[in-house]
């Protein structure tokens, strides 16, 4: 007999708290912070993130607050460590930022309210870094 | 960010954007504001050149190792390993190349050096019976040397469920007379990192915060970090749900375990232990004890070994109606301000909570 034989049945059945329609009613009054976040940003340009993880939020409710805010005309894919996506919101300014491990696991995920996300931003010194790479193709060719 | 830390990690292939990511992910499971995620990539970026770097001195008593094996076996060591980039691990006999004679003089050399300045890890019990004979290093008892260099430490680390409650090698009848750390030294700041073992990024977050903040992170009354053992496994329990409705699997292969229910009756200690594995998980975030469809042997409280039987349901009453009290605050505070409806959330789970202690099993 080996593992596969022995069967493993997991039923969520109907009365199951995991079911995809579970709201918890938590998700609505996040757009009120959302606004307020986003008229700062106008504002006084401050930028600030929400960590979805520490809300009490249900699957429900983070799929809710996902189609409500919708979706924007730019999303950045971040290969490092596993996959992460900042995804622009169909409200400019708001973005959704889910970070992967290498197993493909969200190992965190965010709300940014920014004009682009820090992550984004190439720094200083990495255009330096860039910059010297160039340098040395261009020397290359000479 | 910018500094030495950085330029090594780039060395290595681990960019800005990666460190970033990961310190942000940190600070989220530490329950710190996404602004603390910043902070600590700057802080850490910035640490000093080696011969500057805060010096930590790891001391191993009475323990299988498995503490060890939990931090660095965790699933992306380049990533956890950033964090002991940032230090000096002056002596760590499991991992350092020199031995005998050398690794004591390293030790020697790193407490005189860094006098009043070194983090000290302990990881294991320390046995006071025979005038401390179980257990001796290079010719000294544990308690001996616990006492040296507790004496130039800043702070101790208890690490693992021995070193901060006696663990396994205290259980009854407790042959080798093993204490806790905190049994001994008095006049220093001890933070307990309990757990049969402990979960890596707790240990992390823990070195993460020191670096960053200079401090240790608030504590709670066993001394553990408030950021990890805040709350129950049974607060943060995904079958929470089935205990609240009262359903429970009553064996390992009836109906009710394959549906996934409560396994409360099957003596699952969630409800009076404090840690974080339901929401950091094991090994990578793959999958923890429960989800495995185990309870929880409560690995991360004082006597979890005496406690009356792994398999032994708790003698608190299964009470759904308190529980649903509970839900009630949630809901109240969830319509003033969401932000503060998840400490709000933590505060009435804690009142609402009996204080049963494991010794009450017995009962
Ligand atoms: S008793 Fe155990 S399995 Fe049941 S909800 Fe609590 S922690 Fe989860
Ligand atoms: S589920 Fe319980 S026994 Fe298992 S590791 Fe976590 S705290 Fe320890």
């Amino acid at each position: 007999m080996s593992l596969e034989d022995i069967r493993v049945v997991v039923d969520a059945g109907e009365s199951s708290p995991y079911r995809a329609d579970a709201l918890s009613g938590n998700a609505p009054v996040l757009l009120h912070e959302l606004a307020e976040h986003v008229r700062q940003l106008v504002a006084a340009g401050e930028s600030t993130a929400i960590d979805l993880n520490a809300l009490p939020l249900t699957p429900a409710d983070l799929d809710w607050l996902k189609a409500t805010l919708g979706e924007g005309e730019i999303s950045v894919t971040l290969h490092s460590d596993g996959e992460s996506t900042l995804a622009e919101t169909a409200c400019p300014g708001i973005w959704w930022v889910n970070h992967h491990n290498e197993q493909g696991h969200v190992v965190s995920r965010f709300i940014e309210v920014a004009f682009v996300p820090e992550l984004v931003k190439a720094h200083p010194e990495d255009v330096k870094t860039g910059l010297e790479h160039l340098e040395s193709l261009i020397f290359d060719l000479s | 960010m910018q500094g030495p830390l950085i330029d090594t990690l780039a060395r290595q292939g681990v960019t800005r954007r990666t460190f970033f990511k990961y310190c942000a992910t940190l600070a989220s499971l530490m329950a710190l504001p996404p602004s603390a995620g910043r902070a600590m990539a700057e802080a850490m970026a910035a640490a000093p050149a080696a011969s500057r770097r805060p010096s930590v001195i790891w001391l191993p008593f009475q323990e299988c190792t498995g503490c060890t094996e939990s931090i660095t076996r965790s699933h992306s060591p380049s990533i956890e390993g950033l964090i002991f980039d940032a230090i000096s691990l002056d002596y760590q006999e499991t991992l350092m190349a020199a031995a005998g004679h050398q690794a004591e003089e390293a030790l020697h050399n790193a407490m005189k050096e860094n006098e009043g300045k070194y983090l000290l890890i302990v990881d294991g019990s320390v046995p006071l019976g025979l005038d401390g004979a179980y257990s001796c290093i290079a010719g000294k008892t544990n308690l001996e040397s616990l006492k040296e260099a507790a004496k130039g430490a800043a702070a101790i680390v208890a690490m693992g469920s021995c070193a901060a409650f006696g663990g396994i090698p205290k259980a009854n009848p407790n042959p080798t007379g093993a204490v806790a750390v905190s049994d001994i030294i008095k006049d220093k700041p001890i933070i307990n990192i309990p757990g049969c073992p402990p979960i890596p990024v707790v240990i992390t977050g823990v070195l993460a915060h020191f670096l960053t903040f200079g401090s240790l992170p608030e504590l709670d009354k066993l001394g553990r970090p408030k950021a990890f053992y805040g709350e129950t496994i049974h607060d943060r329990c995904y079958r929470r749900p089935f205990y609240d409705q009262g359903k429970f699997a009553k064996t390992f292969d009836d109906e009710g375990a394959r549906k996934g229910w409560c396994l409360f009756e099957l003596g699952c200690k969630g409800p009076v232990t404090y840690n974080a594995c339901a929401t950091v998980k094991w090994n990578g975030g793959t999958s923890w004890p429960v989800e495995s469809g185990h309870g929880c042997l409560g690995c991360s409280e004082p006597d979890f070994w005496d406690g009356g039987g792994f398999y032994r349901a708790l003698s608190m009453p299964a009470d759904p109606l308190k529980m649903a009290a509970t839900a009630a605050a949630v809901g109240a505070a969830a319509g003033v301000a969401i932000t503060f409806a998840n400490r709000a959330k933590k505060s009435s789970a804690k009142a609402a909570h009996e204080t049963v202690t494991l010794a009450d099993l017995e009962k």
